[in-house]
C-alpha cells in the first residue's frame, strides 16, 4: 500500500465554555492513503464533522479549539502552520464540500466567479484562463450549459447542480485529498447516486483521496476502500470495506450494521442500539460505549480500551474484540 | 424593470391624492388662518378687509371645491402664489429644493461613509472591547439630541474659529452661487446631522455583517482558500450590503423633504425651512406644495430602495 497522504494522531477538539467543555473530537487517529475513499461513519453527533472541520482547521470560533494532536499532510503538520500559510492548503491541497447545497454557495456572486476564485488564489492565471479553466471544469462534472451556467447565480441552479458546482470548486486546483461531509444528504435519491459516481471519478481521474462523511451504510458499502467509524468523539473501529461488513467486531459497529433496513427482513420495526450517546461535556471513565453495550463486563466500566489492532489492517477500540466468537 | 418602474410611479398616484386630502383638510381644520396671519391687526376696518382678502383668494369657498381648485392648478403646473413671500410658490421652492438636495447628498454621503466602514471594523472583532467601547460611543452620539452638535459646531467652527459660514445656503463674492459656494454652506449642517445620524448605520452594518458572517458560505469561501480581508470585502459585505441600501432608500426620501430643525439652527434656506416658516404663516399654497413634495420624495425614495435591492441582489428581479 501506498503512504498515507493524511495522517491524524491523537486529534482533540474541545469547545470550551464557561460552564463546560465540550469534547466533540477526543482522540483521533486517522489515515487516508492516496487515492483512497475512507468512508467516516456514526450517529450524529459523534464528531465526525467537527473532525473534518479540524482538518480544515476551521472549527467554529470562538469557543472551539484544537487543544492537541498532529495533522500531517504528505509529512507536513498542519497545526504548525501560520494562519496565512493554511490558506494557501485549504481549497489548493485539502476541500472540502458541505451537506447543504443551498446555503453553501454566495448567493450574490456567479457561479463561475465563485469557481475562478480559487483558482485565481492559487494558482498564477489569468482571469480569462481561470474562467476557461471553470468552464471546462463545469462540463467535466457534469453541468450541461457550462458556458452558460458560470454567468448564472446559485438561486437559478437545482440542488443536485449546485453540489456538481461545489464539486468543481473544490477539485478545480487537483487537490490531494477531498473531505465531502454528508454530500448527497440532501439530495434525492437519483442525483445521490449521480454525485457519488462523480465522486468516484474525481478520485480515479485526479487521483485524489477522499474522506466521505455519510450517515448511509448503503453508501459505505458502495463507495468504500476503508471505513473508520467513531463514537463518542473516538474512533472505534477502522477496517477495510469488506472486512467491516463480514466480520465487524467493535459492538457498536454490530449495531450500526444491524440497525440497516434490509428488504428481505419481515419485521415491521427497525432496530436501533438502545439508550443514547453520552455527553460530550461528561464522558464516562471507561469504555464510551459500555452502558449502551450488550457485552458489556465490569472491567469495561472501569478502564477504557485503546484502539488495537486486531489483525494487519483492523483496528477496533474493545477489550473483546479478539477474545474468541462474542456476538450480540 | 422599466415596466415595473413605471407601474410604480402610477400605483403612487392614489397615495398622492389621499395624502394631499389629508393635509389639506387638516390644514383648514387648524384654528387661524392665512389672512389672520397676513393683517396688521391695527388696522380699523378688520373684518371687512378680512374677509375682502378671503374672498380674492377664495378661500371663503367649501373646502372641496377649494381643494378641487388647487388639485387642478397643480395638474396645470401652478402651485400659486405664496401668501407670505408675496412671490409664486415654484419660485419659492426651487432654490429651496437645490439646498436640500445639495444638504440631502452630503449628509448621506457623510453618514455612509461613517456609519459603514465603522460597523465592518467591529464586525471584524466582534464582542472585543473595541467593539463594545465604539458602540458605547456611537449609543451616546445616537442620544443626544442633535440640534446640540448644530450648536456645538455652530460655536466652534463659525463663532470661535470663523472657518464656515454659520447662516444661509449662499455666501456673496466671487464663487456666490456656484456648486462650491452651495457645498460649502451645507458642510457644517450635513456634518451636524452625520454625527448622529451614521450610527444608525454603523450600528446596522455591524449587525448584518456579523449576520452574514455565520452563513455557509462564508465557511465555504474559507474552505477555498481565501484570505480574511477578501472574505469580508467580498463575500460578506456583498451580502450585507442588500439591507443597507434599502434603508439608504428610505432615508434619501426622508432627508429630501428637508432637515426641519437643523436647517432652522443653521439659517439654511432649504425645504424644511420654508416649510415651517409656511406653517408658522398659514401660507396654506406653500404647505401644500411641500407636502406634495414630501410625498413625492419619500414615494420616490421607497421605489429607489427596491430599485437598489435588486441591483445588489440578483435573486431580486422585477418584471
Ligand atoms: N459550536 C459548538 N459548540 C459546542 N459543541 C458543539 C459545537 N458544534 C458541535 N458541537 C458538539 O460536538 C460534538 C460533535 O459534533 P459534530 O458536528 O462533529 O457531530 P457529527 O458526527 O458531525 O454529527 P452529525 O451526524 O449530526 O452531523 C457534538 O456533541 C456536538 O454537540
Ligand atoms: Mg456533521
Amino acid at each position: 500500500m501506498s503512504e498515507a497522504v493524511l495522517s491524524v494522531r491523537n486529534l482533540r477538539t474541545y469547545f470550551m465554555y464557561k460552564d463546560a467543555e465540550v469534547h466533540a473530537v477526543d482522540g483521533v487517529d486517522l489515515d487516508v492513503r492516496a487515492g483512497e475513499i475512507v468512508c467516516l461513519v456514526g450517529e450524529s453527533g459523534c464528531g465526525k464533522s467537527m473532525t473534518s472541520l479540524s482538518i480544515m482547521r476551521l472549527v467554529p470560533q470562538p469557543a472551539g479549539r484544537i487543544v492537541s494532536g498532529k495533522i500531517l499532510l504528505d509529512g507536513v503538520d498542519l497545526l504548525r502552520l501560520s494562519e496565512d500559510e493554511m490558506t494557501d492548503v485549504r481549497g489548493n491541497q485539502i476541500s472540502m464540500i458541505f451537506q447543504e447545497p443551498m446555503t453553501a454557495l454566495n448567493p450574490v456572486l456567479t457561479v463561475g466567479d465563485q469557481i475562478t476564485e480559487v483558482l485565481l488564489r492559487h494558482r498564477r492565471m489569468r482571469k480569462r484562463e481561470a474562467w476557461q479553466r471553470a468552464v471546462e471544469m463545469l462540463e467535466f462534472v457534469g453541468v450541461a450549459r457550462a458556458a452558460q451556467i458560470v454567468h448564472e447565480y446559485p438561486h437559478q441552479l437545482s440542488g443536485g447542480m449546485r453540489q456538481r458546482v461545489m464539486i468543481a470548486m473544490a477539485m478545480v486546483c487537483e487537490p490531494k485529498l477531498l473531505i465531502a461531509d454528508e454530500p448527497t444528504t440532501a439530495l434525492d435519491v437519483t442525483i445521490q447516486a449521480q454525485v457519488l459516481d462523480l465522486m468516484r471519478k474525481m478520485r480515479d481521474d485526479f487521483g485524489t483521496a477522499l474522506i466521505l462523511i455519510t450517515h448511509d451504510l448503503g453508501v459505505v458499502a458502495e463507495m468504500a476502500d476503508r471505513v473508520v467509524v467513531m463514537y463518542a468523539g473516538q474512533v472505534v473501529e477502522s477496517t477495510d470495506a469488506d472486512t467491516l461488513f463480514e466480520e465487524p467486531s467493535h459492538p457498536y459497529t454490530r449495531g450500526l450494521l444491524r440497525s440497516i433496513p434490509s428488504l428481505s427482513d419481515d419485521t415491521e420495526t427497525l432496530y436501533s442500539i438502545p439508550g443514547t450517546v453520552p455527553d460530550a461535556a461528561a464522558f464516562p471513565e471507561g469504555c464510551r460505549f459500555a452502558d449502551r453495550c450488550p457485552l458489556a463486563q465490569p472491567e469495561c466500566l472501569a478502564t477504557a480500551p485503546v484502539l488495537r489492532e486486531v489483525r494487519p489492517g483492523h483496528w477496533v477500540r474493545c477489550h473483546f474484540a479478539d477474545k474468541g466468537s462474542v456476538s450480540v | 424593470m422599466a415596466g415595473y418602474v413605471v407601474r410604480r410611479l402610477f400605483g403612487m398616484i392614489p397615495m398622492l391624492f389621499a395624502i394631499t386630502v389629508f393635509v389639506f383638510f387638516m390644514m383648514h381644520m387648524a384654528p387661524g388662518n392665512a389672512i389672520e396671519a397676513m393683517i396688521n391687526p391695527r388696522i380699523k376696518d378688520i373684518a371687512a378687509l378680512k374677509h375682502q382678502l378671503e374672498v380674492q383668494n377664495g378661500l371663503n369657498l367649501p373646502l372641496p371645491v377649494q381643494y378641487w381648485r388647487w388639485l387642478v392648478n397643480v395638474l396645470h403646473g401652478n402651485f400659486g402664489w405664496s401668501f407670505g413671500q408675496h412671490e409664486p410658490v415654484i419660485e419659492l421652492l426651487g432654490p429651496a429644493m437645490y439646498n436640500t438636495l445639495i444638504l440631502a447628498v452630503l449628509a448621506e454621503a457623510f453618514i455612509l461613509l461613517l456609519g459603514i466602514p465603522i460597523g465592518i471594523w467591529q464586525a471584524r472583532r466582534p464582542y472585543s472591547k473595541l467593539d463594545y467601547t465604539v458602540s458605547t460611543v456611537s449609543f451616546v452620539l445616537f442620544s443626544v439630541p442633535f440640534f446640540v452638535f448644530a450648536v456645538f459646531l455652530i460655536y466652534f467652527f463659525a463663532i470661535r474659529w470663523p472657518v464656515f459660514p454659520a447662516q444661509n445656503a449662499t455666501g456673496t463674492g466671487p464663487l456666490a452661487g456656484t456648486l462650491l459656494d452651495h457645498v460649502w454652506h451645507a458642510l457644517l449642517p450635513a456634518i451636524s446631522i452625520a454625527l448622529t445620524a451614521h450610527t444608525v448605520y454603523s450600528r446596522y452594518t455591524r449587525g448584518a455583517m456579523l449576520d452574514v458572517a455565520r452563513q455557509d458560505y462564508v465557511r465555504t469561501a474559507r474552505a477555498k482558500g481565501i484570505r480574511e480581508p477578501v472574505i469580508y470585502r467580498k463575500h460578506v459585505f456583498r451580502n450585507a450590503r442588500i439591507p443597507l441600501v434599502t434603508q439608504l432608500g428610505f432615508d434619501l426620501g426622508g432627508l429630501l423633504g428637508g432637515a426641519v430643525i437643523t436647517e432652522g439652527l443653521f439659517s439654511y434656506q432649504g425645504m424644511g425651512y420654508v416649510t415651517i416658516t409656511a406653517v408658522s404663516q398659514r401660507d396654506y399654497p406653500v404647505i401644500m406644495a411641500t407636502t406634495l413634495i414630501f410625498a413625492v420624495c419619500v414615494l420616490l425614495g421607497n421605489l429607489v430602495a427596491d430599485i437598489l435591492n435588486a441591483v445588489v441582489d440578483p435573486r431580486i428581479r422585477y418584471q
